[in-house]
């Protein structure tokens, strides 16, 4: 159900946080906030984001899944591999590829219900198990993309930009159809004679149609809105319909607040969570598509921790790790900071060892903090 | 060993000369905008037991909070004075210290430890002990739990694992625990709840002895038999006021509730007999045992056949224990291994899932609205709908516009107390929260509605509408199966009653045939023919306490 609560401490203090990191790395070296870097800041955030999208539909109604991350590698090396030495086509390969994700994760979805076993510990095995057939398909090599230096529709995931001037007209249209269903949700809200804010919606809409425009306009100095920003935009997009506008997303709502009273409401509780997790394994195939063409190959370490940025972007995002809370604006800005801070570190050239440490202090604090605020709000 | 206070007051003199050992003086306490005390007046003498009634949201609840420190000295007005000094609680541990125990209905128990160790949890007995810690003298603390329970004549063993324990039983342990600390004042905030009959009986017994020894009571309940069963004076509050104060031998329920509600309330129980129309609902041989226990373990439910008509009440009673929700649980797809038996809803075999049991017309209102009705943190319209949302969404897509639609119709006609359908529905009080799960139930439709203890908790003026509405209900030719264990409820509301005793049918009773008296015999399994040789007489899990009662 749509709740639109005032705005609080919790909606800024993300975007705190992302003013401060971004200002830090600005300040340590100016080339953080060229074009050229958020350029390639949205292509490295598309991948993350995507697969905390997919989470967000897993976490939702309480369960979590630690597999993502390895079974991204897998299905990145898979399709990689069946262009590369089995001459399929890239889309036939992309999805083969998505069909056979979506199976392996029905599955796993299916063993939780009906086995009755915690998604931690079916899905630990699972990324045990991902990431060692991911070895043995890519026979511990590195699998390239695509042959030789030519393209397909595999490499130009994050290759391909949208040309600027389509990229302005989307914009437009895109903000113009958000004022649209902005104005018929407020129309509608006061003729089932729910609280209004319209200037608060007005807000919110002239903000996010800013903020598009900034993008785009940053964007096309560089070389335009690369496609797999648009892949996430679609990606963010499906997501907030199901968990919205579906009868599944609240299933998934229900079932993570309390999933004995979802029960005797007659919500198939179980068909939902294999819902979820054949939707995650798109989700799985996508963001495994995206981040291995943006190395270019599969190799044995893509997608390696995938999965723990993308439970600490939903969880820095506001979504209960009880299950029950969260939405996708939230979990966008949390991949969001995961990905500014990856980038930014990366920047400057810190090393490995200290990336990994701020990562874990990043996750701890959001955590932290995330309990503080909800703490303070059950007490206000 | 610390036990309940056995020195009675010396007198009621004290620094000011005021005779009470708790007084409220006009004490107001608002949350932001909300007045929830509006100057209230109370005092309690030294052993009485001074029952405190009123609707939910009266204020009994913040009083009971403000006068123990939950609510800290300064944001309250007014004065809390205890034998004529004035307290200025800050937190809960001050109170205590000043001799002032509560006793909440939420259980704090550890089901996986012992009796014992429940009692003493944080203060267990030590040897060795330096510096507070050392081994737990578990000797000690066996022998001292064994005393404490005797002493309160608790027919309960101190080495039982409370997680094998009922739950009227693990209430007295709790009361139990509370009263191993030194209290002159104890306050009970609806004890009896989870209790049965007998159970409330040992309760009531234990105030007594308590006063007898002279500490003050004050007892909270909704439930008025315990309250002139065991009151010195009533204190009634209405819309965070005191009312009035009666003395508990001058008055009558009539008067009390008048009070509370600040109406007359004609009959209490206003049920109006509807046509009877076809079999609905059809139970034969029904027998049921656990999920995931052998085959030859002992049924839960045995050999249970009965008809219900549409515009019919069944009331179905019973001790705890007696298998009442595991039978209602069970027709709803929830819970327990069927061994035999049909269930049929207008002659089509039932679904065994819930989900479809509610698409064929059966829908089940459960016991514990928090656990198993409501998802507490999302809105009213959320809640409302959830049952619903299948015939709301025939694409997959919500059709917001009919959902709103769909509940607004039942705010309204459930008389829910909300600002809107995005309310959260924690926020609500117990009473809306209840209509809330009924309204759920009833959007979906159905032909039988299953309600178990459907005003549990609830205050009288909401009690009343839920009987308004199930009269209602059979009007509409929807059959109703109701589960209370308050046996005046189910004899005011009920067409036909029907007592499970052991998960057996112990009797079914109809018009001049119902009697307190029947009802209870029946309950214990007395009149029961077909008892098994050899099964010992009432030896339920909730009568096992009482056996020296």
């Amino acid at each position: 159900m749509t709740q639109q609560p005032k705005v609080g401490l919790r909606d800024f203090s993300m975007l705190i946080a992302l003013v401060l990191i971004a200002t830090y790395f600005w300040w340590a070296n100016a080339a953080f906030l060229s074009a050229r870097n958020l350029s390639q800041l949205s292509i490295e955030l598309s991948a993350t984001a995507v697969l905390s999208l997919g989470m967000l539909l897993i976490i939702l109604p309480g369960h979590i899944d630690l597999s993502v991350g390895s079974g991204l590698g897998l299905a990145g090396g898979l399709a990689a591999v069946l262009i590369v030495q089995h001459g399929f086509s890239a889309p036939l390969a992309l999805l083969v590829t998505t069909l056979a994700t979506v199976a392996i994760y029905a599955a796993m979805g299916w063993i939780i219900v009906r086995e009755k076993i915690p998604a931690f510990i079916i899905t630990l095995g699972g990324l045990l198990v991902f990431k060692g057939v991911h070895w043995l398909v890519i026979q511990n090599k590195t699998i390239p993309v695509v042959e030789g230096s030519g393209s397909n529709l595999y490499s130009i995931l994050t290759t391909e930009y949208v040309p600027p001037v389509m990229s302005l007209v989307a914009a437009a249209i895109i903000a113009g159809l958000l004022g649209a269903s902005t104005w018929q949700n407020l129309r509608q809200r006061k003729a089932r004679g729910f609280e209004v804010d319209a200037e608060e919606s007005f807000l919110r809409w002239f903000l996010s149609s800013q903020i598009m425009l900034l993008f785009v306009l940053v964007m096309n100095q560089y070389r335009g809105v690369p496609l797999s920003a648009l892949v996430l935009g679609a990606t963010a997009f499906v997501v907030h319909i199901i968990s919205q506008h579906l009868r599944l997303g609240r299933y998934l709502y229900a079932i993570g607040g309390n999933d004995e009273a979802a029960k005797v409401s007659g919500i198939p509780t179980g068909k939902a969570v294999i819902c979820a997790f054949a939707i995650i394994g798109v989700i799985v195939a996508i963001s495994g598509f995206l981040q291995t063409a943006f190395a270019g190959a599969s190799t044995t370490t893509t997608g390696s921790l995938m999965e723990l940025d993308a439970i600490a972007a939903c969880v820095i995002g506001g979504t209960s790790l009880k299950g029950g809370r969260g939405d996708v604006v939230g979990v966008l800005f949390g991949a969001l900071i995961m990905s500014t801070l990856l980038n930014g570190m990366t920047l400057l050239a810190l090393s490995p060892e200290m990336k990994f440490i701020a990562r874990g202090v990043v996750l701890a604090l959001a955590v932290w903090m995330d309990i503080r605020l909800s703490r303070s709000a059950a007490r206000a | 060993m610390t036990t309940a206070p056995s020195q009675p007051n010396k007198s009621a003199t004290s620094a000011d000369g005021s005779e009470y050992v708790l007084e409220a003086r006009n004490l107001i306490k608002r949350f932001g905008p909300v007045t929830a005390l509006r100057g209230v007046d109370f005092n309690l003498r030294p052993g009485e037991i001074h029952s405190l009634c009123g609707e939910n949201g009266a204020g009994k609840s913040t009083l009971i909070k403000t006068l123990s420190g939950v609510y800290p000295h300064g944001s309250y007005e007014g004065q809390i004075v205890m034998r004529g000094v004035v307290q200025e609680f800050t937190q809960i541990k001050e109170a205590e210290a000043a001799g002032l125990g509560v006793i909440h209905q939420e259980l704090a128990l550890v089901p996986e430890m012992t009796v014992a160790e429940n009692l003493f949890l944080g203060h267990e007995p030590l040897r060795f002990s330096i510096a507070g810690t050392g081994l737990v003298d578990h000797d000690r603390m066996y022998t001292e739990a064994h005393k404490l329970l005797e002493q309160f004549k608790l027919n309960i063993p101190a080495q039982a694992l409370v997680g094998s324990l009922g739950i009227g039983q693990r209430q007295l342990v709790e009361i139990a625990k509370a009263l191993r600390k030194e209290s002159r004042v104890l306050i009970l905030d609806e004890p009896s709840a989870a209790l049965t009959e007998q159970e409330v009986e040992v309760l009531l017994r234990i105030v007594r002895d308590l006063r007898a020894k002279g500490v003050s009571c004050i007892y909270i309940s909704h439930k008025l038999d315990e309250v002139f069963a065991i009151s010195d004076r009533i204190t009634i509050l209405r819309d965070g006021a005191t009312i009035t104060t009666l003395d508990a031998k001058q008055t009558s329920r009539e008067e009390v509730i008048a009070q509370m509600v600040g109406r007359e309330l004609g009959d209490l129980f206003p049920r109006k007999r509807s046509k009877v129309g076809e079999v609905v609902l059809d139970v034969a041989k029904l027998s049921v045992a656990d999920k995931d226990t052998d085959s030859d373990t002992k049924p839960r439910l045995a050999d249970i056949s009965f008809q219900l008509r549409q515009g019919e009440v069944l009331g179905i009673g019973g001790l705890m224990g007696a298998g009442r929700s595991e039978l209602l649980m069970h027709l709803f797809g929830m819970e327990g291994r069927r061994l035999q038996g049909n269930v049929s809803l207008s002659g089509q075999p039932l679904a065994t899932s819930p989900g479809a049991c509610i698409e064929q017309g059966l829908v089940l209102v459960t016991e514990d609205r928090k656990r198993f009705g409501l998802v507490l943190e999302q809105t009213v319209g959320f809640n409302l709908s959830l049952s619903s949302l299948k015939a709301l969404s025939p694409t997959g897509f919500v059709n917001k516009d009919d959902e709103a639609r769909a509940n607004d119709k039942y705010m309204q006609s459930m008389r829910i107390k909300a600002r809107n359908q995005e309310t959260v529905v924690g926020t609500l009080s117990g009473g809306n929260q209840q209509k809330v799960v009924l309204g759920k139930a009833l959007m979906t439709n159905p032909k039988v509605v299953l309600l178990d203890e459907p005003t549990r908790g609830i205050d009288v003026g909401a009690k009343r509408e839920i009987y308004e509405l199930i009269n209602q209900l059979t009007d509409d030719k929807v059959a109703v199966v109701l589960v209370s264990s308050e046996l005046p409820e189910l004899m005011g509301m009920s067409d036909r009653i029907m007592m499970l005793a052991e998960g057996r049918v112990g009797g079914t009773f109809e018009g001049d045939n119902i009697t307190q008296e029947a009802l209870l015999a029946a309950a214990m399994g007395q009149n029961h023919s077909e008892q098994p040789p050899g099964s010992p007489k009432n030896s339920t899990a909730a009568s096992a306490a009482l056996e020296d009662s």
